[in-house]
């Protein structure tokens, strides 16, 4: 079961990783031909108009985006949590339900398989593909970065790890919410919704200290990008809340999955 | 009785308020084939479905092999052989990938009853499930729920899109299993369809299980059409206080559910010019129950 498991959520991984890669891949070959010393020069002039504040939320006011390296600090980081988050979120919130959206549940529930072992089964998959695409999009970057010029290898790797911190939580997120419904088109909504709203939410308490306890509310700042660029640590904090926060939602599935309603 | 294999006492599933099944209880004797007769919307797959734990029950005790069913069991799963009205398999398979995947899910050897299943129903393991129409889709539920030779099989609405060719190699097979000894539990909203092959009817009607019984003891309960010619209809009603089924000047039409000595003495009252008494046929006598 397992295999059909991986081959039925191979098709999604390969778009959503596909995406970031070329999102990724034109920047990196574009890269050198828009950062010229005049385009350096405008950017330099351009960050003075803009408040602290903003410049804070996209990382800005601590690297800057003269290099490769520098891009993917500050706005590079801001598309691999983004596009990780839409992926987690919505394989969390089809994985399962996706056999009751196409009435194949009918079929699987009457096997001699139990509803826990079915659930464990698509979170082991689930989980992998995330650590998967994590991993292979870290790669990916690894050798662009390394043809591009010099960049911290420890800060590199603290960075390449944080998508996993933010994509496992939406995941189990989603998949708890799923065990609510019944139909997959309302949770692709829900799951795209969840992500754009925590994101806006961090980027928001970045704008004042006034309201930056509101950074607390959102799952992006399980990622700490900005202690990673500025310290080139990763707050172990953050890795435990992640986990911790998974774990609540996959046990609260499991306990929802087995009282809910198939059909 | 002890070998009763499927017990279901005063089954209950409300959504909300909405009915699903207000009162079903009944009794599935080993080796029998028990046929489970209701119109469209009756209750015949909520009940179907609550016995496979696809939804929960909101009250009542469901028995399998005399064991309660209180949550999920693998062991009965594995006994259970069911097939439902609306087939839906994976449809990026082959008919061959599905039967695969299924065998998968038992520690035995199905190859053997596999075969021999497609070759009778003559099935094409190449074909991809999405390609299959509805009769051919069905014919691979049927193999699913007989592969692993189970000792209980449901089957809910079986026949629908099977050609009267299918249905009767189907039929044939069920037959077979029954000389086995599996028990099945066959839903249909047409009694015709079942009355040859079950050994039990139950009748469901808005959710209420409103007659159970053997095909021999519905056959032979004394419902017959009266058909009387008289100048007397007036009396007739009165004396017979019997269902109409028909009238007109002279004549009419009643559903007979006294027993006949009863009758005779009712009508001995009344100056009949012309009687004639028919049996009711099965399909009448089903129409009768949902009127």
């Amino acid at each position: 079961m397992i295999k059909r498991e991986f081959k039925v959520n191979f098709k999604s991984f390969l778009i959503w990783l596909s995406i970031l890669i070329i999102i990724f891949l034109i920047v990196y070959l574009l890269y050198p031909y828009i950062i010229t010393d005049d385009t350096v020069r405008n950017i330099d002039e351009m960050m003075k108009i803009f408040p602290t504040e903003v410049l804070k939320a996209f990382n800005m006011d601590i690297a800057s985006i003269e290099t490769a390296y520098g891009w993917v600090k500050t706005e590079g980081v801001m598309f691999i949590l983004l596009i990780t988050g839409f992926y987690s979120s919505i394989l969390g919130g089809n994985i399962l339900l996706k056999e009751e959206n196409d009435k194949t549940i009918e079929y699987l529930d009457s096997l001699p398989i139990k509803r826990n072992k079915i659930l464990t089964n698509k979170i082991i998959v689930g989980i992998t593909y995330i650590l998967l695409f994590t991993i292979i999009f870290g790669l990916f970057n690894y050798i662009c970065l390394n043809l591009s010029g010099d960049f911290s290898q420890k800060q590199f790797m603290l960075l390449s790890i944080t998508p996993i911190l933010v994509g496992i939580p939406f995941f189990a997120f989603n998949l708890f919410i799923s065990t609510f419904m019944h139909k997959t088109k309302k949770t692709i909504g829900i799951s795209l919704g969840m992500v754009f709203i925590f994101y806006i939410i961090s980027v928001i308490s970045e704008l004042s200290t006034n309201i930056e306890f509101i950074k607390y509310f959102s799952l992006y700042t399980l990622a700490g990008t900005r202690d990673i660029i500025a310290n080139t640590t990763m707050n172990s904090l953050n890795i435990f809340i992640s986990i911790g926060i998974s774990i609540i939602f996959i046990a609260l599935s499991y306990i929802r999955y087995n009282k809910k309603e198939l059909l | 009785m002890n070998d009763v294999i499927v017990r279901l006492k005063h089954l209950k599933k409300y959504y909300g308020s909405a009915r699903g099944i207000k009162d079903v209880s009944l009794n599935i004797h080993k080796g029998e084939i028990y046929g489970f007769i209701g119109p469209n919307g009756s209750g015949k797959s909520t009940t179907i479905r609550t016995i496979m734990g696809l939804i929960n029950k909101t009250d009542g005790d469901i028995y399998i092999n005399g064991v309660k069913l209180d949550g999920e069991s693998i062991e009965i799963k594995k006994i259970i052989g069911y097939l439902p009205s609306e087939i839906n398999l994976y449809d990026d398979m082959t008919v061959k990938q599905a039967l695969d995947y299924h065998e998968l899910f038992y520690n035995k050897d199905l190859k053997k009853r596999r075969n021999e299943l497609v070759k009778l129903l003559k099935i094409d393991e190449n074909k991809r499930i999405e390609d299959l129409s509805l009769g051919n889709l069905k014919k691979v539920g049927i193999v699913l729920a007989l592969m692993h030779e189970p000792e209980i099989l449901i089957l809910d609405e079986p026949t629908s899109g099977l050609d009267p060719i299918m249905q009767s190699i189907f039929h044939e097979i069920l037959i077979k299993e029954k000389e086995k000894g599996t028990t099945i539990l066959y839903s249909s909203h047409v009694l015709s369809e079942v009355s040859s092959i079950c050994d039990t009817i139950g009748f469901i009607k808005d959710g209420v299980v409103i007659k159970e019984d053997s095909i021999d003891n519905i056959k032979k309960d004394n419902y017959t059409y009266l058909k009387i010619t008289t100048k007397e209809i007036d009396k007739v009603k009165k004396e017979l206080n019997l269902k109409i089924i028909k009238e007109s000047n002279n004549e009419i039409v009643l559903l007979n559910t006294m027993n006949i000595n009863e009758l005779i003495d009712k009508l001995s009252k009344i100056n009949i010019d012309r009687l004639l008494i028919e049996e009711i046929p099965l399909e009448d006598l089903f129409m009768n129950y949902y009127k």
